[in-house]
């Protein structure tokens, strides 16, 4: 999902980075005091889990998990992704830093979008919201891979070709990461319903 | 009420660490493309992977004159990661450093410069081994005050044949030595990392907290 520095060109890197300032703006402005330490964990747990890769398919696969964070986050999603891949970037070289705005449009967006389409199924409880849950989680994948092929559409590769291929390779990931939204989102319900706020608190929307 | 909150979640940001240690055992790897290439003969190989070990199939690789960003040459990686091209005679006349990218599917991207000097022998050996190496290329125009000619075994053949073995026994470290300077990601980065992230939030929440508690 990271797109490498040097691929693509000026205009998109620099839509990418006014995108990310404009969306963590909001982040920021959405993110109030209790919900601090919930966006500090999920970003360290992006943080984590885009590092450590399965090689599956031809590049090696890695969680992104920006759908259960667009559904426990709302837009705060977009300072968390931010700062992880900020650090990514320096510590590991892992994307870089004039592909920052860029990368973080691409894995927030879905995260942000997923939050908005599914937090009517969301609240209404029961299996609808197990599915939702899990629905939310592919999404966010699919999307994100939907992105990175436009981004990659001003580069000459074709977009078809590229959204095919992002698309196929992920549909792991997707699976999988379904099936963990599923299931977070479920354990939380039970066990700590005061993480859902995000969901169903009047204070984010 | 709010001590109760902060208490869960240090809870939980304590359970959530525990369990990244743990699965910090598989190895964490970067998408990163590792792209190296060293000299074979007149040919030029070029060896991409994915760190650590998964090679760039198919890869798009091209050769680019590394100062100007000119593209001399363009070719595809086969299924072991590996492309090999003969030496361009513009470069091997004009001494260029080439820059050879490596662009592997969905914009996982590589680099690595190739100097000059450690893809052809040095400016004063070459003038006297490329005659005799390449009969194709056009040889360097001027040729510099070399030694006097001297009997015997001829000294080009002797330095074309210790370059080749040279060259073919230094290869591996080349390629060791070019993994080597690629930064690994290892637990202390991650755990850094994570570090940063509290860090950061903690600031936050202060300045929030600042904020709250001024009436």
């Amino acid at each position: 999902m990271h797109i490498s520095e040097g691929v693509l060109s000026p205009a998109v890197l620099a839509g990418g980075a006014a995108l990310t300032a404009a969306g963590t703006a909001i982040g920021l402005k959405k993110l109030d005091y209790e919900a601090i330490p919930r966006v500090a964990l999920l970003s360290a747990a992006f943080f984590v889990a885009t590092l450590i890769h399965v090689p599956v398919g031809p590049v090696g696969l890695h969680l992104v998990l920006n759908g259960l964070m667009g559904l426990l986050l709302g837009w705060p999603a977009f300072p968390a992704i931010l700062i992880a891949l900020f650090l990514q970037a320096l510590l590991f070289q892992f994307g870089g830093l004039t592909v920052l705005g860029v990368n973080t449009v691409t894995m927030a967006v879905p995260a942000v979008a997923c939050f908005y389409l599914y937090r009517g199924l969301l609240r209404r409880g029961g299996t609808v919201a197990a599915a939702a849950a899990g629905a939310c989680g592919a999404t966010a994948i699919l999307l994100s891979g939907l992105l990175v092929a436009a981004a990659l559409l001003f580069t000459g590769e074709g977009f078809l070709t590229v959204a095919r291929l992002v698309a196929l390779a992920h549909l792991p990931v997707m699976a999988v990461e379904g099936v963990i939204s599923l299931f977070v989102f479920q354990f939380l319900k039970k066990v700590r319903p005061e993480m859902l706020e995000g969901i169903y608190g009047p204070g984010s929307h | 009420m709010a001590l109760g909150h902060i208490r869960h979640w240090v809870a939980a940001a304590v359970g959530a660490l525990v369990s990244v240690v743990l699965v910090m055992a598989l190895p964490a790897l970067a998408h990163r493309v590792l792209v190296f290439a060293f000299v074979e003969g007149d040919k030029i190989q070029v060896e991409a992977k994915f760190v650590p070990d998964t090679p760039v199939r198919q890869g798009t690789v091209r050769v680019l004159e590394a100062t100007a960003g000119r593209e001399l040459l363009t070719g595809t990686t086969d299924d072991q990661g590996r492309f090999s091209f003969p030496i361009p005679a513009e470069a091997k006349g004009k001494r260029l450093n080439l820059r050879i990218v490596v662009e592997a599917a969905m914009g996982h991207r590589g680099e690595w410069l190739l100097k000059a000097d450690t893809y052809l022998p040095p400016a004063a050996a070459e003038s006297e081994a490329a005659p005799a190496a390449a009969a194709g290329t056009p040889a360097p125009a001027a040729l510099p005050p070399g030694p006097p000619p001297t009997p015997g075994p001829s000294p080009e053949a002797l330095e074309a044949a210790l370059h080749r073995a040279l060259e073919r026994h230094l290869a591996p470290m080349k390629e060791m030595l070019a993994e080597l300077s690629q930064r690994r990601t290892t637990l202390p980065d991650v755990l850094g990392g994570i570090g940063y992230i509290v860090g950061f939030f903690g600031l936050w929440a202060y300045f929030q907290s600042r904020r709250r508690n001024r009436p």
